[in-house]
């Protein structure tokens, strides 16, 4: 009686096999390029600068009684500009402790400090653009005034902006979206009858869960960005992305409501509590974690959106300064690097920011998952 | 003795307005697919009805034109809807056979450590935005066809079939494991006790019973890959004229076409968008029916 | 003694089904009454139509007459405060997942008791009353749910006294308790009984026979005999009492 697989099973078993295999791979495949072209790029400076450059002239105080008085220790960088031409420039390697770089200001009067990583085009006028660090110490040297005029230039190519569009966009949207969802969510486990309703609701939530990204941006578009004029704007971007986010939300919470035992309520209304105060102090901190788990898989979809986006809330790589800006996403910025501008390193890298973000929600949601499973 | 039960009204009333509060919640999640089907209907029908403003253009000419000119005033999209279709029906084929073997393994032959190792790695498959796949699919598939190509470019029918197989893959995966996680042990013991073997009780047994979720996951996955946008506009090519006749054609799906060019399109040219926005939609809708008759009949079942 | 509660008539469906049929009953005040009868026989929907936990079950409709103290509770009242004057404990036990003390607070708080030292007294008081103060005093802040099956049913019945009821409905409340435990909450209800009226619903007729002073058998939705419980334990009028009190059936 010993175990034998013939031939016929032993090939079922290698493709089976064979196919798990491929889904893994791919996952790893994808994972490995999205990380070697992407993590390379990622520093302090990737995450916290700009995206685009920008150029002004400061006045620096000097220090007195120090060997360098401005106490900018420069150094020389080669630039790419567009056209594949490259001019070397005078960069800001770091700055001296004594010196009065931070308290610069630019011509309206307002503080800009230099810092580390900015270029400088000009001192008192004069371009120093392909000069040697040498050349333009002497330059510095040979100022007599207890103040320079700087020309400087801020470096982009930084992702803030789209950090912070997308964090806005997940505060904007889950604004809406969360309430809604689990107020409709408590309808449908702790009040309504079962019937036509339920059914019409239940109908809807699927459906809006079947309706494709780029569906949702041709509406979002018709509705918020021009019928109701927001323009592409942060706005728009929300709201059509709080509608996306609905059967997300309104499932996740009646899943956990449903789960809330039945002799809770039981005991709470055996006590004469009435049904907003056993909903609100004992059913919803009960079901809390599948409320948060809901949250979660919301913030990995706005994270993850870019067709919806692209169309409601524009393309603009900057911080909207109000809800009727345009602002992109990182998802949406890597879109458009990848599209428009062939970019496919600045792209993965911030793919990998991206990446990186949903596996910290996946983890997160698996924990307070194995916390509900044990109630 | 005997505390007073008299009615509170205001009491009542909190109650009452609470409910309605719940209930009108409730009735956005309609009114939402109600508005999206309105909207999107209203003003990609615009260009169809004599007398709009900004131009009309002719129904048939639209559905069967194989040319998209907006400059020279053609807008036809029947090419755009052949490579809809070719390219859905080309990763149905190869991806769900991947992915129900896959969910095979996951749910009836794997080690317990191994799934541990496989699910997780399953849901981030899921869990990847379609631009990293569009990326994935620009640095890595399109050089590659190249290679294999006549055509100049890798962008082509065939990057777009690979980008969508692998989209799908974790729908399909996820929802047959459930479909095969439903199949009662009993039916797996009855084919064993006869003495039938592992793989035989899995293909005989369990996945006919498992049809209609499985059947559920493929409809899903048709309905995922024909609404994708962002991963095959990077992919496609969007040639302005032709059916695809390689696999190695350069296509342009039906979303691509609106994602593409909405941005800087007017009058007329944004009204044939948002009509193009009305073809996918109505493919979508045709879908998502389809696949509510799936999922109702097995639950009368 | 008076009359707590008189029910006149009284059926009751579930949608179609009949599941109380002309019940007619008087209840004492300040007496323990037990309510057996085999499973399915209507004891627990009759218990539960006392404090109109019913009207939470889809279909239910109520017939004829519940008076307590002379007023009938499926006129206009408010059930909340109704449940008030009615406390209920449960067949398992059903401590919610928080600390004892918000558990025993919860009911005065749902009925607007906010002062702290106000709901620091009638948690101490109702956990003593419930004999399980010396237990728990110095582990109030945990969760209720870290305590063994037999406290947590004493902690629920402190949560139902701390709202000061007149009657306390037990449906079962023993049986899913250790003998020891059981043995605790016979006590309790015997001590409670000099303040309040408690009803009983239990499928053990030793725990009838040993702390109730009335005893109801209900047999297919009909109250087929009530009486003295030394009565129906020894000299029952009723073939079916005695058959099922002996254990012929059921």
């Amino acid at each position: 009686m010993k175990k034998k697989i013939n031939f016929k099973e032993g090939l079922i078993y290698g493709i089976i096999g064979v196919a798990t295999l491929f889904t893994i791979g791919i996952l790893v495949f994808i994972l490995g390029f999205i990380f070697s072209k992407g993590l390379p790029h990622l520093d302090s400076h990737f995450l916290t600068s700009q995206f685009d450059s920008t150029s002004a002239y400061v006045d620096v105080k000097l220090s007195e009684g120090t060997e360098n008085p401005l106490g900018l220790i420069l150094g020389e960088m080669t630039l790419k500009e567009k056209g594949s031409i490259e001019k070397q420039v005078i960069v800001v390697k770091d700055i001296e402790k004594t010196s009065l770089a931070e308290s610069a200001v630019n011509n309206k009067g307002q503080n800009l400090a230099i810092s580390k990583n900015d270029i400088i085009n000009r001192i008192e006028g004069e371009n120093v653009e392909g000069k040697s660090v040498d050349e333009v110490n002497q330059i510095l040297n040979s100022i007599n005034a207890d103040k320079v005029t700087l020309r400087i230039t801020k470096q982009g190519g930084g992702i803030f902006p789209m950090l912070m569009t997308t964090l806005m966009m997940i505060g904007l949207a889950l604004l809406f979206s969360v309430p809604i969802g689990v107020l409709a969510a408590i309808y449908l486990v702790e009040y309504a009858k079962p019937g036509r309703f339920v059914n019409l609701v239940r109908f809807a939530t699927e459906s809006l869960a079947g309706i494709p990204s780029i569906i949702y941006g041709l509406f979002g578009m018709i509705l918020f960005v021009m019928t109701l004029n927001f323009g592409y704007s942060l706005l728009a971007g929300a709201l059509t992305l709080s509608i996306i986010l609905l059967p997300v939300i309104i499932r996740q919470t009646e899943e956990s409501l449903k789960a809330v035992p039945d002799s809770y309520r039981e005991a709470s209304f055996g006590l004469g509590a009435n049904k907003i105060y056993t909903i609100s102090r004992v059913i919803i901190p009960t079901a809390m974690p599948g409320i948060v788990v809901a949250i979660i898989l919301s913030i990995g979809r706005i994270v993850g959106e870019s067709a919806a986006l692209l169309l409601t809330a524009g393309t603009a790589a900057k911080i909207p300064s109000s809800l009727f800006e345009s602002g992109s996403t990182l998802t949406v910025k890597a879109y458009t690097l990848a599209k428009e501008e062939a970019n496919i390193e600045l792209a993965s890298a911030i793919g990998s920011v991206i990446i990186i973000i949903i596996l910290i929600l996946n983890a997160l949601s698996k924990l307070l998952s194995r916390k509900i499973t044990k109630i | 003795m005997g505390k007073d039960m008299k009615l509170d009204r205001k009491n009542e009333l909190k109650e009452k307005l609470a409910h309605y509060l719940f209930l009108f919640n409730a009735t956005v999640a309609i009114i939402s697919v109600a508005a999206i089907a309105f909207f999107v209907f209203y003003r990609g029908l615009q260009p169809f009805i004599p007398g709009n403003a900004e131009g009309t253009y002719s129904l048939i000419d639209f559905l069967t034109g194989l040319e998209w000119r907006p400059g020279e005033g053609k807008f036809g999209i029947l090419y755009m809807i052949v490579g809809s279709l070719l390219a859905t029906t080309g990763a149905i084929v190869l991806g769900v056979p991947i992915g129900i073997l896959t969910a095979v393994f996951i749910a009836e032959l794997a080690p317990k450590w191994i799934r541990t190792v496989i699910k997780p790695a399953v849901e981030l498959l899921a869990g990847i935005p379609s631009v990293i796949y569009g990326l994935f699919g620009l640095g890595i598939i399109v050089p590659a066809i190249m290679q294999l190509s006549s055509q100049p470019q890798g962008q082509s029918l065939l990057a777009v079939i690979l980008v969508l197989m692998i989209m799908i893959l974790p729908t399909v995966i996820t929802i047959t494991e459930s479909a095969i996680k439903a199949v009662p042990d009993s039916y797996r013991e009855g084919s064993l006790g006869l003495g039938a073997t592992k793989l035989y009780t899995v293909f005989r047994v369990v996945l006919p019973a498992a049809k209609s979720g499985i059947l559920a996951g493929v409809v899903l996955g048709i309905g995922r890959a024909i609404g994708e946008t962002m991963a095959v506009m990077l992919v496609a090519g969007n040639p302005i004229a032709g059916l695809p006749t390689s696999i190695f054609s350069p296509v342009r799906p039906l979303t691509t076409n609106i994602a593409m060019e909405m941005s800087y399109a007017f009058g007329l040219h944004q009204e044939m968008l948002f009509a193009t926005g009305v073809v996918l939609f109505t493919f979508i809708i045709i879908i998502n029916l389809i696949l509510n008759r799936i999922t109702r009949g097995s639950e009368l079942k | 003694m008076v009359n707590k509660f008189s029910i006149k008539n009284l059926d009751m469906y579930y949608g179609d089904f009949q599941a109380l049929i002309n019940v007619n009953m008087e209840i004492l005040d300040k007496e323990i009454t037990a309510l057996i009868g085999p499973s399915g026989c209507g004891k627990s929907t009759f218990l539960r139509t006392l404090n109109r936990m019913n009207d939470l079950i889809e279909g239910v409709r109520v017939e004829g007459e519940i008076l307590l103290d002379g007023e009938n509770i499926y006129k206009d009242i408010d059930v909340t405060k109704l449940r008030t004057r009615i406390g209920m404990v449960f067949q398992k036990p059903n401590p919610f997942p928080m600390s004892v003390y918000d558990n025993v607070a919860y009911g005065p708080r749902a009925h607007g008791i906010k002062k702290k030292a106000e709901l620091d007294e009638i948690v101490e008081k109702s956990l003593r009353r419930a004999a399980i103060w010396d237990e728990v005093k110095d582990r109030i802040k945990k969760n209720a749910l870290s305590l063994s099956g037999g406290q947590q049913q004493r902690i629920c019945i402190a949560r139902a006294l701390a709202v000061d009821p007149e009657v306390l409905l037990m449906d079962e409340p023993t049986s899913a308790l250790d003998p020891i435990s059981t043995l605790k909450v016979e006590d309790l209800a015997e001590e409670l009984k000099k303040d309040i009226t408690i009803i009983i619903v239990t499928h053990n007729m030793q725990q009838a026979a040993r702390i109730s002073d009335k005893t109801a058998f209900f047999l297919n939705g009909e109250l087929i005999e009530f009486d003295e419980t030394d009565i129906i334990f020894s000299v029952p009028k009723d073939k079916r009492t005695e058959d099922y009190i002996t254990g012929r059936f059921g």
